[in-house]
């Protein structure tokens, strides 16, 4: 077996073993799946910083079994290994009580495997093949949630399936452009044809990472899903697999430069999804729905960083990508603990249990730090070179991202405040900590996120900049931390300000939800009538109706108009032969007369 | 003009008469009639002057041919649906009279024997209508001899004119005289009237009042002599015996046929559809298949009239088919309403399948007969350019899948309904015929090249 087969078949084999497991043990699914996500991340170590290629004739077409493992892909095989390893520990203890367990590992492992191969890939239609197949056990997670996660579950899959049916047109179109569907054969420049297949294969690679518009299903799914699935997929593989093939599109196959309109189509998605979706994570009252429009606003970072084109950019948006995934997952794995415990993740039912479990708290903090951007944790340093970055492209751009960060900063405020501190509830004060097999994943990723804010040139330097074609300037820009020293400060004074004035944590933002204009547009936002899917579905819904009108047409013109027409001659007919022999004499008659005229009229 | 095809059925019905009247020897005329229509059958395949005693040219023999072919069925079929020995001694002598009228208007060259002829086979069939002596029996037969009257009239009068016109009655003679004749006023109004006779007798709307009445009325072993040949050999087959060797069709007598047969095609298959009694819906299909035939000769090319006379084989075919059908559907489930039957399809599997396969050729489904017929006439009709009716004769032939998808339907394929209808088992004789005439629907769908030097 080829070494880079393993990636793959490994958890594949573990998912099955996972399948042939015995019903009533639990341990022994357990341990499967653990161990199979063990092995996948030695396997993915094993890979890492080799170049190994593998290529087979197979379909013909140009489709070909070809798989190559570089350096960003072996670090997005190992960051994914690390991530699976991590929730599927944690889910050991999550997990232990709900009957849906074997299927959630299941599905766990397969999308290991699904997104290793796609990771892998070589190929785009191979790509393609793993890519849709996560399509499957991303609607199975989601389903698995309970009765109402159906809905969630149909929604995420017709948002995502669409945009992967953009995808799939725009492989064909690329595929046509360049004669061929290797990727590292792949390289053209933004002719107008070019520029759409690139445009829908971002569709593909943005929808995958949960950017606006094509986010509305996450938030849904946080509410419904089981919590680890959130902790795994739109927090940290997702992103991972998007933000990989939009770099891929970006860096390999398209010349991406900072004069092509694409890279300030991305930069104004980017900057968009910062925005609004932060916007909306601030006046969220539930700990999940919280952190998964964070999911979708930190997308944003990361677009906005590829689509500035310049090597700062680039590597910022990697950086954050690894980064973000880590924080993510930490802070929903602080949601998962909290709500095992304190049996809620309504912000209204929590209140100072930072105390009874306080290494939650202090992986909350350290993550939300971190998403903040708060200085010498991971996430300040990724959004540094992001802000440089955007800031050498447009004033604008780096003033979305700095706003952003505020709001970012306002809502971790809040959250923390109102989940961790305060006066303790009454239906609190029975909270423990949670156990050791959940409290490790958290721990590890809270280290992670303070190793590489500590040490942020190791990462930079030996993983991301290798990827990245081109030089950049080490040297921060002095103005720029200041500014961002200045938001995170005014974030902290407006908070304890307002804390001051309402005394509530959860009503720390009110100023801002109910500001005049802004009530509004939240109203309005609450109420869904922003969700694309939604309008989507309205747009579809007419369609869907006038196709209905014109086939009962059809029906009515087959089924009623001509039959009837037929019935009423037939009738007409039928009655005019009334048996009278008079009558029909009559008709022969005038029959043989007109005949006999119609001869002779022109003599 | 003295052939053995009139000659020997003449015979046949004297020694019969004189020699077989005791009561044990009633079947000899059965017997001795089938022989000679086949006889007749393989004369006219394989021409032989010889034991003709005439000259015939195809158009003869492809009227021989079905008068034949539907005779014999007939007579044969009759042994199961007239049970009376005595009866059935009666209906075979008329129906040999018949064909001796209807065999020498197919060979005949002379107007007034023709005229003559015609009138023979007609008398035969008011009595074969009259035969059973019901009431519905004698109204049909008098609404023929009635119409038979007002034809005669218009033929007679006609064919006095021409006499005065051409100095002749034989068919040669009248083309001459007509050709040369000055008197185009006159030979107009006599060839009017002289059509309106003879689309009276083919039962051509509007002239067609009588047909319905009649093949309905008629006994079951009646009307598939009746629809099968017994009107179409006289009026439709004396139009293209006309069409094509006494006047020359003209453009306005194009126009007229034309327009009549595309009236009868539509009005008769919309009419089709509403009718509950299978006859009188086979009847109204009837006067639509003739539509076809005359709108084949109407556009006067040769393919044409190919198409025309083909068409009339292969009516002689289906038609006799579907009306013995249902004589068997009236004599062994007792009822041929439509709307009472249901469900034999699986009671009745012969007649079940051999009149599906005589509803596709009627409708022109290939790879039925029917479909190269209607092919070829709406090919030629769009060869001489009469696009319009093409399109009007291959439309119809969707209302005519209609109606016959629908008889279909109710009478054979659908779920048996609650009050179940006993079924008498299945003779011979009638499985025989069936499947003959299926067989030949197929045969000349399949092996159409040998049939085509009809003209």
């Amino acid at each position: 077996m080829k070494q880079i087969f393993l990636p793959i078949v490994t958890p594949l084999a573990a998912a099955l073993l996972v399948l042939c497991a015995p019903k009533k043990s639990n341990r022994m699914k357990e341990a499967l799946a653990l161990a199979g996500a063990a092995v996948n991340l030695f396997v993915a170590a094993s890979l890492f910083n080799k170049n190994v290629n593998f290529s087979a004739p197979w379909l013909g077409f140009g489709i070909d079994l070809s798989l190559r493992a570089d350096l960003l892909a072996g670090f997005i095989l190992i960051a994914a290994a690390g991530f699976g390893f991590l929730v599927t520990l944690y889910s050991l203890a999550f997990m232990s009580d709900k009957a849906s367990a074997k299927q959630f590992y299941f599905y766990l492992l397969v999308t290991l495997c699904l997104v290793n191969g796609a990771v892998l890939a070589e190929n785009l239609f191979l790509m393609l093949f793993f890519w849709e197949g996560l399509l499957l056990t991303l609607f199975g997670m989601i389903a698995i949630g309970g009765k109402d996660s159906y809905k969630t579950a149909i929604k995420a899959f017709t948002i995502v399936g669409v945009s992967d049916l953009c995808m799939m047109i725009g492989i064909a179109l690329t595929a046509h452009l360049a004669g061929t569907l290797a990727m590292s054969k792949i390289s053209l420049s933004f002719t107008p044809m070019a520029g759409l297949a690139f445009t829908l294969l971002m569709i593909g690679a943005l929808a995958k990472a949960g950017a606006m518009p094509f986010h509305s299903w996450i938030p849904d799914a946080s509410l419904a899903s089981p919590l680890p699935f959130m902790a795994f997929l739109p927090a940290a593989l997702e992103k991972l697999l998007g933000i990989y093939f939009l770099a891929r599109i970006s860096l390999d196959m398209f010349r991406l430069s900072p004069g092509a309109w694409p890279s300030a189509m991305l930069m104004i998605i980017g900057s968009a999804t910062i925005l609004l979706a932060v916007m909306m994570a601030l006046i969220q009252k539930d700990y999940k729905k919280l952190l998964s429009y964070h999911a979708i606003s930190q997308v944003g970072y990361m677009v906005l960083g590829i689509g500035t084109a310049l090597p700062a950019g680039i590597i910022g948006g990697l950086f954050h990508m690894i980064n973000h995934a880590m924080y993510k997952s930490c802070l929903f794995l602080t949601a998962g603990s909290v709500e095992k415990e304190a049996g809620s993740t309504d912000l209204e039912k929590l209140g100072g249990i930072g105390l009874k479990m306080p290494v939650t708290f202090a992986c909350f903090l350290i993550a939300a730090m971190s998403i903040s951007g708060v200085p010498p944790f991971n996430g300040f340093f990724s959004k540094e070179l992001l802000y440089g970055a955007a800031l050498e492209r447009g004033l604008v751009f780096y003033a979305a991202a700095a706003l952003g960060s505020f709001f970012t900063a306002l809502s971790f405020l809040k959250l923390g405040h109102a989940v961790y501190l305060g006066r303790i509830r009454e239906e609190n004060k029975n909270v423990k900590e949670a156990p050791w097999g959940m409290l490790f994943p958290m721990i590890a990723l809270a280290a992670g996120c303070v190793i590489f804010g500590l040490w942020n040139k190791f990462p930079i330097h030996n993983i991301i900049q290798p990827i990245v074609a081109g030089e950049f300037s080490e040297s921060m820009n002095a103005k720029i931390i200041l500014a961002t020293v200045i938001i995170l400060c005014a974030a902290l004074i407006h908070h304890l300000v307002s804390v001051k004035l309402r005394k509530r944590a959860i009503n720390a933002v009110d100023n801002i939800h109910h500001a005049p204009m802004l009530s509004v547009i939240y109203d309005k936002a609450e109420k869904r009538h922003f969700d694309p899917y939604d309008i989507g579905l309205k747009a579809v819904s007419v369609f869907v109706w006038s196709a209905f009108l014109l086939d009962r047409m059809n029906d009515f013109i087959y089924n009623r108009l001509a039959p009837g027409c037929l019935g009423l001659a037939g009738r007409f007919i039928s009655r005019s032969h009334s048996g009278n022999f008079a009558t029909y004499i009559g008709w022969s008659i005038l029959g043989m007369l007109i005949i006999v005229i119609f001869l002779m009229r022109g003599l | 003009m003295i052939s053995s095809f009139i000659i020997a059925p003449l015979f046949i019905l004297i020694f019969d008469r004189i020699f077989f009247s005791r009561s044990k020897l009633r079947n000899v005329i059965y017997w001795t009639s089938l022989v000679f229509f086949l006889a007749q059958m393989v004369m006219v395949i394989f021409p032989v002057e010889r034991f003709m005693f005439c000259r015939v040219d195809n158009l003869s023999r492809v009227s021989l041919l079905s008068i034949g072919l539907v005779a014999f069925v007939t007579v044969l079929s009759s042994r199961q649906i007239m049970k009376d020995d005595s009866k059935r001694r009666i209906f075979i002598s008329l129906v040999l009279i018949a064909v001796i009228g209807m065999n020498a208007v197919s060979t005949t060259r002379d107007l007034f024997s023709l005229y003559v002829f015609m009138e023979i086979a007609s008398i035969a069939s008011f009595v074969l209508i009259a035969l059973n002596k019901e009431r519905d029996a004698f109204e049909g037969a008098f609404k023929y001899v009635l119409f038979s009257a007002i034809a005669t009239v218009f033929m007679l009068s006609a064919i006095g004119l021409i006499l005065l016109i051409s100095g002749g009655t034989s068919f040669n003679s009248i083309r001459d005289g007509l050709r040369i004749s000055s008197h185009n006023f006159l030979i107009y109004f006599a060839l009017g009237v002289f059509l309106s006779g003879l689309f009276i007798k083919g039962g051509v709307a509007p002239f067609h009042g009588w047909v319905m009445d009649a093949y309905t009325a008629a006994p079951a072993s009646v009307s598939i002599f009746l629809a099968g040949i017994a009107t179409k050999a006289t009026g439709v087959y004396t139009l293209v015996r006309f069409a094509d060797s006494v006047f020359l069709l003209t453009a306005p007598i194009k126009s007229v046929l034309l327009f009549v047969s595309a009236v009868s095609i539509i009005m008769a298959a919309i009419a089709a559809f509403m009718q509950d009694d299978m006859k009188r819906m086979l009847s109204y299909s009837s006067v639509s298949q003739v539509g076809y035939i005359i709108m084949g000769l109407g556009c006067g090319t040769p393919l044409g009239i190919t198409g025309a006379m083909f068409h009339f084989f292969n009516h002689a075919v289906f038609k006799s088919l579907l009306f013995i059908n249902s004589a068997s559907l009236e004599s062994r489930a007792g009822t041929r309403n439509m709307s009472v039957l249901s469900g034999m399809g699986k009671k009745m599997p012969v007649t079940a399948l051999t009149s599906l396969i005589a509803g596709f050729s009627t409708a022109g489904v290939p790879p039925m007969a029917g479909f190269w017929s209607k092919l070829i006439i709406i090919t030629a009709l769009w060869l001489s350019g009469y696009r319009v009716y093409a399109f009007i004769a291959a439309l119809a032939s969707i209302l005519t899948l209609g109606y016959i998808l629908k008889m279909q339907r109710r009478v054979f394929w659908s779920r048996p309904a609650d009050k179940d209808i006993q079924v008498k088992g299945a003779g011979f004789n009638l499985v025989f015929a069936e499947t003959l005439l299926a067989a030949i629907i197929v045969s000349v769908g399949i092996f159409l090249p040998f049939w085509l030097r009809v003209r």
